[in-house]
């Protein structure tokens, strides 16, 4: 009935909104009073033994403490799991992805130790907590914070403090040969570029760019204030990548990737790039550079690139670190 | 009901009538015995009594917390959702008089997918997550706000209400994507799983706060449904029959929204439940509103209750979102059904 007036009208509108208003503030009130993940105090006083690790960082950081996890949560890459992780973690039990890990299998795997991550499993806590004291890190990336946390929650911080000094002489080593080596040419600007098999990513943080910058390098000018980085889709995008070197993240596994590779580097604007032209474009394991997120992966950067720059990797290898734990392994792990 | 006994002979449809409610009874049946099935399927296959015998009493151990915690949470969570979104394609299709107007189609569910990509883009990293329900909330009010207020000429003309929506859904589709290019790959992740829709860890407190949506907004349609029955026959007939259009209109679209809404907020954007389960439901229960509308809820349940089940045990150890299983599960029903009515009717 179009006679019906407009203040009534409007009346009911108002009363319907305050309804919904209500209903609102009662999700919002339940949004807020969730308990959070304690991620600093430990809930058993015994060391944990059962421990499941909810994301990748969290896995090669139990693994280079020595630690074999009881649940693990598939890997981005090599399906099921990472090559240089599976030695390690022959027989362990996946939980699913890392996104929507399987909760019901974690609770039959009887955990004493959850360890998960804020920015993926915020949401899943309060269940998690219920099933195992857990720990949390508020990223995924940093692997440092990673280490200490799985050290701290499992009485192992002697073994995390080897590692972390180990890698901090391997930094200072890299820094001052490359320094030496490039002489006038260091700092360089590195970009550390990821194809996928429909467009490219340009990355400045995360965990490669945090490596990068630890060790000395710069970022490309373009990127400068650019966030995480940048999706290009089209060929017009590549000066972009313009840098002192380059680093590519292929996926050997791909072949749509590596299709995309050749498209991009055979275009004219590509041999343009600066490292095009002084031959520097260094293709590196994604694994390695970016998903494994735990200090074993990031050794395994740290060596390639002592490799690409032809530096001569000092006698204190850090293999020696990392073999009592792997003990019983028939190859080295590449950490 | 006062549509049907305007037909021709009285006895037959009587007999319909009561084979229509039949067919209601069994499909509530039926979902009982699925959400039964369901409870006892999980990770590790857990037997019928010991899942009857942890429901009864449930003690310390590991079966009574997976059963109570996890699995009857989600199912309980998957039949609501599913149930809120059905109801809100059925009163849409029938207020707007268009059998492929839904949720999805009139710009709410994009609205609430594009509030919580903008979310998880710009304050994913400052902002808990277990806020991401209420701006998905905000994100659908305000679109269906703004397609009312655009659509509005003198009243709400059904058509011009599917153009708008349409055109605003597409606008903020488009907003979404720029939203997930520009973040992180790690928020993009999030945001994705998101906008299949998933009911992934649904807690106790997620139902608590989904169910007062359907109370307060099941009654007031059924409270409606007669004049939504009478504006199928045309706006001029309905007024003719004293329905008070534009009222009733606005606030079956208002329940709609909301039902809508929530069930996004709660479970992300889980498509083409809004859209086929009315039209399932039609089929076995009539097009009759009072009908339709728990039929429609219980049809929506059973589709999402089913995907989810499958995205829970089908690739195990994988837990995948729900909504990747939706249209699978519910599209071959669609076609067949249609298929079967083209057949009785030649």
């Amino acid at each position: 009935m179009k006679s019906v007036s407009l203040s009534r009208f409007g009346m009911r509108i108002l009363a319907s909104a305050l309804t919904l208003a209500g209903l609102l503030s009662s999700a919002t009130s339940m949004a807020a009073s969730s308990p959070d993940i304690d991620s600093t105090e430990m809930a058993s006083s015994s060391v944990p033994t059962r421990i499941v690790t909810l994301y990748q960082g969290a896995t090669d950081s139990a693994i280079a403490l020595g630690l074999t996890p009881v649940g693990v949560v598939d890997a981005w890459l090599e399906k099921p799991m990472y090559r240089y992780l599976r030695d390690a973690l022959s027989g362990v039990e996946h939980v699913g992805l890392e996104t929507q890990p399987n909760l019901e299998k974690i609770a039959w795997l009887d955990p004493d130790l959850v360890i998960a991550s804020d920015f993926r499993h915020a949401r899943i806590a309060p269940l998690l907590t219920t099933i195992a004291p857990a720990v949390s890190a508020p990223t995924v990336f940093d692997f440092k914070s990673t280490l200490t946390m799985v050290a701290n929650a499992t009485g192992r911080e002697s073994q995390a403090n080897a590692l972390l000094q180990q890698w901090d002489d391997r930094v200072t080593d890299f820094r001052q040969q490359i320094a030496v080596r490039l002489g006038s040419e260091w700092p360089q600007k590195a970009a550390v570029v990821r194809f996928k098999s429909d467009h490219v990513r340009i990355y400045n943080n995360g965990f490669a760019g945090s490596i990068l910058d630890e060790l000395g390098f710069e970022q490309p000018d373009t990127l400068q204030s650019q966030g995480w980085g940048m999706k290009l889709s089209s060929t017009e995008n590549i000066p972009i990548l313009d840098a002192d070197v380059m680093f590519v993240l292929l996926e050997p596994d791909d072949p749509a990737i590596a299709d995309n590779y050749r498209h991009w580097s055979t275009h004219p604007l590509w041999q343009q790039l600066s490292a095009v032209q002084h031959g520097r474009v260094y293709e590196v394991d994604p694994v390695s550079w970016m998903m494994g997120g735990g200090i074993l992966a990031a050794n395994a950067m740290l060596d390639d690139l002592f490799v690409h720059y032809g530096l001569a990797q000092s006698e204190t290898p850090h293999q020696r670190v990392c073999h009592p734990y792997t003990a019983g392994i028939a190859e080295p792990l590449s950490c | 009901m006062r549509i049907e006994t305007a037909l021709p002979s009285p006895g037959t449809v009587q007999d319909k009538r009561d084979r229509l409610c039949q067919n209601l009874l069994l499909l509530g049946f039926l979902l009982l015995a699925s959400a039964a099935f369901s409870l006892c399927l999980g990770s590790f296959p857990t037997s019928f009594m010991q899942v009857m015998r942890a429901l009864a009493a449930p003690d310390s151990s590991d079966i009574a917390f997976i059963i109570w915690e996890l699995r009857l949470p989600r199912i309980t969570l998957a039949m609501l959702v599913g149930a809120a979104l059905a109801i809100a394609g059925a009163i849409l299709q029938s207020i707007v008089r268009n059998p492929l107007a839904s949720p999805d189609v009139i710009g709410i569910t994009s609205g609430a997918a594009f509030a919580a990509v903008l979310f998880l883009a710009l304050l994913g990293t400052t902002l808990s997550i277990r806020w991401l329900p209420v701006a998905a909330m905000l994100g659908a009010l305000l679109a269906a706000l703004a397609v009312a207020c655009l659509s509005w000429k003198n009243g709400i003309s059904p058509a011009r209400l599917v153009l708008v929506g349409i055109g605003l859904a597409a606008a903020m589709g488009a907003g979404t994507t720029l939203m997930i290019v520009l973040s992180d790959d790690a928020a993009a992740m999030t945001a994705y799983v998101w906008l299949t829709g998933s009911l992934y860890a649904a807690q106790w407190k997620d139902v608590q706060g989904m169910l007062p949506w359907l109370l307060v907004t099941v009654p007031v349609c059924l409270m409606f449904a007669r004049h939504a029955d009478a504006m199928a026959l045309g706006d001029s007939v309905a007024e003719g029959l004293g329905v008070a259009i534009l009222r009733s209109r606005l606030t079956l679209l208002a329940c709609s929204v909301a039902l809508a809404g929530a069930a996004v907020a709660f479970a992300g954007g889980l498509s083409f439940v809004g859209l086929i389960a009315p039209h399932l439901a039609a089929r076995l229960v009539g097009r009759n509103l009072a009908r339709l509308v728990p039929g429609s809820a219980l049809v929506g349940a059973l589709i999402v209750l089913y995907a989810d089940l499958l995205g829970r045990v089908a690739f195990l150890p994988k837990d995948l979102p729900a909504g990747i299983f939706v249209a699978g599960i519910g599209a071959p029903f669609f076609v067949y059904l249609l298929h079967r009515t083209r057949y009785q009717q030649r």
